[in-house]
């Protein structure tokens, strides 16, 4: 377990402040936030790395603020793999033995073996990272990382420089391996979809400071502040004051008891040629439409409110959607989230 | 379009090149065929000919142990944090190779002679540096430093420093995480500016006569037999400190450039 006490951390113009978490043991913890907003130093701060000013850095009951990053049994994963170019795979992945003072321990090699395994890796053991592919590096730092038995293991956007093909394997498999290996991890990342698929808690960092932590669903069907709602993909946001007077908006306003914002996800957004069986009905006319590949996003006007909607390739096409085509729109009151503008 | 016509500006280049390998080389082959086999035998034979030039091959390599010793960890300190007025100190390291040689030895005189303090304290404990072997290695130490700082710290600043918190956070020491991955990392580009430093350090004549005009180095005896007895005395003792110096050059910078074992890198 991971406990966080007010730590703050100071560098040159950024600092963390305040910050207080909580991380249980076996969790898959995921620090969500923009650039800059102080993620990978909260990370490093963690593992011992960046100095902290202020606070307290507990870890399974024992304080180790003032311990040396070496002493802390935790390990991270950069998202360049920062793996040691002058050393082959299987040394890369060896390194942190030579410091273990039972190195012979049977179960480092079971370890080893088990990675290699998990990982696929076997067949690149001898080959040194230069000559390895992005996907293949990120496996190997994964290995290197997990071989020490780590009682934490950190990554820092380690998916983030990878291909999309190569990012969902190494996503699947990080997956696999969480699972696998119950280590309790700690991720930081930006991009909310990679979140959701891998954490099963989650902290949304703005400007050094956390504004707020819980279950990956709940954060993400109630995220409370406008901030956390647009990081998360809540990309329907309307204000109260703004839906007064639009015919079919009543119903709508009346969902805002003491939020300044209704929030509703694109994806929760049903587009239909006849008026659908859902308890909020307006109608619209598709004013933009730009195809992503995988999926359309829609931009449906309907009376000087712009609404965005998720829609397959497929779906598309059965609808015969077009831009300027008048078409009915729809959600249900418990895909409504009521969101405060701090 | 004739696709095998040279671009222009690389012909310039090449032109560019070609001169200055001639401008370079030229020289150093012309002084060869000043001189004969025999009289450059005879030299060879000559005391005061080969013990200046160990002279020089051994001061130069003090200076550049010396240089390696205090240089290589303040390099790193200098690559590693960044602080209010680092500028100003990467400044002052860098003053003795913009200074001419004989005001770095003028000031390293005012500083060692009995006149200043440091040179009294020194006298006082019966230490004599002025005309000593000491006065040569603390003037190439003085001139030659900075080459090797300068790379060293270069080569640190290549070594993510996230190479190095991977390996703390892997039960490595500060310590154990430098030998292990930043200088072993960076010990080629380090080797290469220790062969600058040797180099600066044997070549230097300007510094070294102010401080010790004996013993004599081989540039000092080159000097003095080029203004006492004239070139054809000079040139022998010229010749054999080139091929001394190319020799041991090539063979670290072989070491440097590490044949057939960059693989890694």
């Amino acid at each position: 377990m991971i406990q966080i006490r007010d730590l703050y951390l100071c560098l040159d113009k950024f600092y963390l402040d305040g910050v207080n978490l909580t991380i249980n043991s076996g969790d898959f913890f995921v620090f969500l936030g923009p650039t800059g907003s102080g993620k990978t130093v909260l990370l490093e701060s963690i593992a011992g790395l960046k100095p902290v000013q202020g606070g307290k850095v507990i870890i399974n009951g024992e304080d180790v603020t003032d311990k040396k990053p070496e002493e802390r049994n935790i390990t991270i994963c950069y998202q360049d793999c920062a793996l040691f170019p002058h050393m082959s795979v299987k040394d890369n992945i060896k390194y942190g033995l030579r410091f273990k003072k039972d190195k012979n321990n049977s179960k480092y090699r079971q370890n080893f073996d088990l990675l290699v395994g998990l990982l696929k890796i076997e067949h690149i053991l001898d080959r040194y990272p230069l000559y390895l592919s992005g996907g293949e590096k990120q496996r190997v730092a994964l290995a290197r990382a997990l071989i020490v038995g780590p009682d934490i293991l950190l990554l820092d956007e380690p998916l983030a420089a990878l291909d999309v093909g190569i990012k969902e394997k190494i996503e699947v498999e990080l997956k696999k391996l969480h699972q696998a290996l119950k280590t309790t991890t700690v991720m930081v990342t930006h991009d909310f979809r990679e979140a959701y698929y891998l954490a099963n808690r989650v902290g949304i960092i703005k400007n050094g400071k956390l504004i707020k932590t819980g279950l990956i669903e709940e954060v993400f069907q109630k995220p409370g502040s406008l901030f956390v709602a647009k990081f998360v993909g809540i990309k329907n946001l309307f204000q109260k004051e703004k839906l007064q007077g639009k015919a079919g908006f009543e119903s709508v306003g009346q969902l805002l008891p003491d939020g300044d914002y209704l929030g509703v996800r694109p994806e929760h957004i049903v587009i239909s040629n006849v008026e659908p069986l859902t308890e909020h009905v307006f109608k619209g006319v598709i004013s933009q439409t730009k195809n992503h590949g995988v999926f359309l996003e829609l931009d449906i006007a309907c009376q000087g409110v712009f609404i965005k909607s998720f829609l397959t390739p497929n779906r598309y096409g059965e609808l015969d959607l077009f831009d300027g085509k008048n078409i009915f729109i729809g959600f249900n009151s418990k895909q409504v989230c009521v969101v405060s503008e701090q | 379009m004739n696709r095998k016509r040279p671009e222009l500006l690389f012909a310039v280049s090449q032109i560019s090149g070609l001169l200055i390998l001639f401008f370079i080389m030229y020289p150093i082959i012309n002084i060869v065929f000043w001189t004969k086999p025999g009289i450059i035998l005879e030299a060879l034979k000559d005391k005061e000919v080969m013990d200046s030039i160990f002279l020089s091959i051994g001061t130069a390599t003090l200076a550049t142990v010396i240089s390696f010793l205090f240089g290589v960890p303040f390099a790193y300190f200098l690559a590693r944090r960044e602080f209010k007025g680092k500028s100003l100190v990467e400044s002052i390291v860098d003053i003795p190779v913009v200074i001419p040689h004989t005001v770095a030895g003028v000031c390293l005189l005012t500083v060692l002679s009995p006149r200043c303090w440091f040179g009294q304290m020194l006298a006082k404990m019966g230490i004599e540096l002025l005309g000593t072997i000491t006065a040569i290695v603390v003037a190439m130490t003085f001139v030659s430093m900075p080459f090797l700082i300068n790379a060293a710290k270069e080569a640190f600043q290549w070594v993510s420093p996230r190479m190095e918190n991977v390996s703390r956070t892997l039960g490595a020491s500060h310590i154990k995480t430098f030998f292990y991955i930043t200088f072993s990392l960076s010990w080629r580009d380090i080797l290469t500016g220790m062969i600058l430093t040797w180099a600066r350090a044997i070549s230097e004549f300007g510094a070294i006569i102010i401080l010790a005009y004996h013993p004599m180095i081989a540039p000092t005896l080159i000097f003095e037999r080029f203004t006492s007895y004239g070139m054809m005395y000079a040139v022998p003792v010229t010749v054999i400190l080139i091929f001394i110096c190319l020799l041991i050059f090539v063979l670290l910078r072989l070491v440097a450039s590490g044949v057939g074992n960059r693989r890694a890198i």
